[in-house]
């Protein structure tokens, strides 16, 4: 392995150790990975920042492309934020990125996210399906009605006396499904700790030295995380 | 003075250090000595699998790239597992682009990880990376409408026009199949607002299980042919017969999170005993 790697790993395996150490108690080795890599994601979005200026708006000004005068005026203009006198001409650009945007979406969010689930929903089989799959759909409908009704807050009176029901389903439905989402969120955040963990395991730890470093760096982060003034030096995080 | 507390006020207040030490534990033994719970492989992934799988000889297909390095440990496996099987299969084009400022980067990961050589698939040739595409939605749109007025370099900022993979290749329809993994549910939704709506390219979603909530509707409407989560990355790896971290973390998920329905149990315990008991 060349010199370069090892050292990438080195660092990757400290910062990782040093972020983590979080979960446990604040300490000035987390201060200084956080912002290290806080630091490092801006520079490394300022480089693509400037590469994508280079390569979707100069390159093809320089070939002729002279409409990107236009873009690269309107980019300019955005910056005119930061003066107190013409502040107020930002926001010609920002509208027209927003338009841009929002019309972008707009074209077929009516029938990717409304026309298309709402058929979905209306196409599902109560009859001529296995008793399961009926029990399912039936379950999918009511939630998707009681949670719409939920919604409808024109009318108070929806909400109250025997109809007082509809929204209950509807909570317990919303409720189920947060559940699920959170489930899912906790894999996701143990497959990240996987990913870390995996990573120290089989490429840090292996390496010349990283068996004799663990307990040292250990040994400081729990030093570190001893109060300022319950430690004998330093006296100050 | 300090206030004296019941078992089940302290049995309700577990220190976090404890909770996230046992934890730990819990992460590193099945890593040092796997215990081999099976990985059953789920109907969608079956779909996903299959869908590749019976693609024309030829086909072409564009690969979001979308991911974000905090999701590479989730992602990484299940791209890798299905450059595996893109490259296994055979006679397929593999086009990528990333909607995220990270992800050529994280592709450059993955392929070292492939090694594509290994199945005879050169660059240019079999698969390509056309580099990250500023805009999200707006490079979505743009890329579906006229491929080669948005970019017209590869990753490594050289011509696409001296790669025979980028022949013919001019807008969505030149695309047989659309594979994104991505940490955005802007990237997920964008593009069944941008290519799957306006072009019906057929498309296959992989993102955080986190996400997944939020993309089910759209596979049950039929927008999204199959969904998985990276965490599924194990049932890819089985499929394809390349074990690799998918199959490695399915161990560490099952007891972790037994640990963490343990820790449900305890709390609920902690909590109506202090309620029932008057603390």
């Amino acid at each position: 392995m060349d010199l370069g790697s090892v050292i990438q790993i080195w660092l990757a395996a400290l910062f990782t150790v040093w972020i983590y150490s979080i979960a446990f108690r604040d300490n000035v080795f987390f201060k200084f990975a956080e912002h290290t890599f806080v630091g490092a994601a801006a520079g490394h979005n300022i480089v693509y920042a400037v590469d994508n200026i280079r390569r979707y708006g100069w390159t093809p000004f320089t070939q002729g492309a002279t409409l990107y005068l236009v873009v690269f005026l309107l980019g300019l203009i955005l910056y005119t934020r930061y003066h107190s006198k013409y502040f107020w001409l930002s926001r010609f650009p920002l509208a027209i990125m927003v338009g841009i945007g929002i019309g972008l979406s707009m074209r077929a969010t009516v029938t990717a996210e409304f026309i298309a689930q709402i058929i979905s929903t209306a196409s599902l089989q109560l009859v001529g399906v296995d008793a399961w799959t009926a029990f399912s759909n039936l379950i999918f409908i009511i939630i998707v009605v009681s949670v719409v009704y939920f919604f409808v807050f024109t009318f108070p009176g929806l909400h109250g006396g025997g109809r007082a029901v509809i929204p209950k389903i509807a909570r317990y439905g919303m409720m189920a499904a947060f559940g699920y989402a959170f489930a899912n969120t906790v894999l996701s955040r143990f497959q990240m700790i996987f990913g870390r963990l995996d990573f120290l395991m089989s490429s840090w730890l292996p390496l010349p030295g990283a068996m004799m470093v663990l307990p040292i760096v250990l040994i400081l982060l729990i030093y570190a995380m001893i109060p300022a003034e319950k430690r004998p030096w330093p006296k100050s995080s | 003075m300090r206030e004296k507390r019941g078992f089940w006020s302290r049995l309700e207040d577990i220190p976090r250090e404890v909770l996230y030490g046992l934890l730990l534990i819990a992460f590193i033994i099945p890593m040092i000595k796997p215990i081999g719970f099976p990985v059953p492989v789920s109907p969608e992934t079956q779909k996903w699998y299959d869908t590749i799988d019976k693609l024309p000889a030829g086909s072409v297909i564009m690969i979001d790239f979308g991911y974000s390095g905090g999701g590479e440990p989730e992602l990484g496996p299940m791209a890798v597992a299905v450059y595996h099987h893109i490259f296994k299969r055979g006679g397929l084009k593999a086009i990528a682009m990333s909607t995220s400022i990270e992800g050529p980067l994280l592709w450059d990961k993955a392929m070292a990880e492939v090694n594509p050589s290994q199945y005879g698939a050169q660059y240019g040739v079999d698969y390509i990376h056309i580099g990250y595409i500023a805009g999200t939605e707006t490079a979505m749109a743009a890329v579906g409408k006229d491929l080669r007025a948005t970019t017209s370099t590869d990753y490594k900022g050289n011509p696409l026009d001296q790669y025979p993979i980028m022949e013919g290749i001019k807008d969505a329809s030149s695309f047989d199949l659309l594979i994104v993994f991505t940490t955005g549910g802007d990237q997920s939704e964008g593009w069944v607002r941008q290519w799957v709506t306006p072009y019906k390219t057929p498309y296959l979603c992989s993102v955080l299980a986190m996400m997944k909530p939020t993309m089910l509707p759209y596979q049950k409407a039929g927008q999204i042919i199959a969904l998985t989560s990276g965490a599924q990355a194990g049932e890819m790896e089985y499929l394809v017969k390349v074990p690799a971290r998918g199959i490695k973390s399915a161990d560490v998920m099952t007891l972790t999170h037994l640990l963490i329905v343990v820790y449900v149990i305890v709390g609920n315990i902690a909590y109506y005993g202090k309620k029932y008991s008057g603390g």
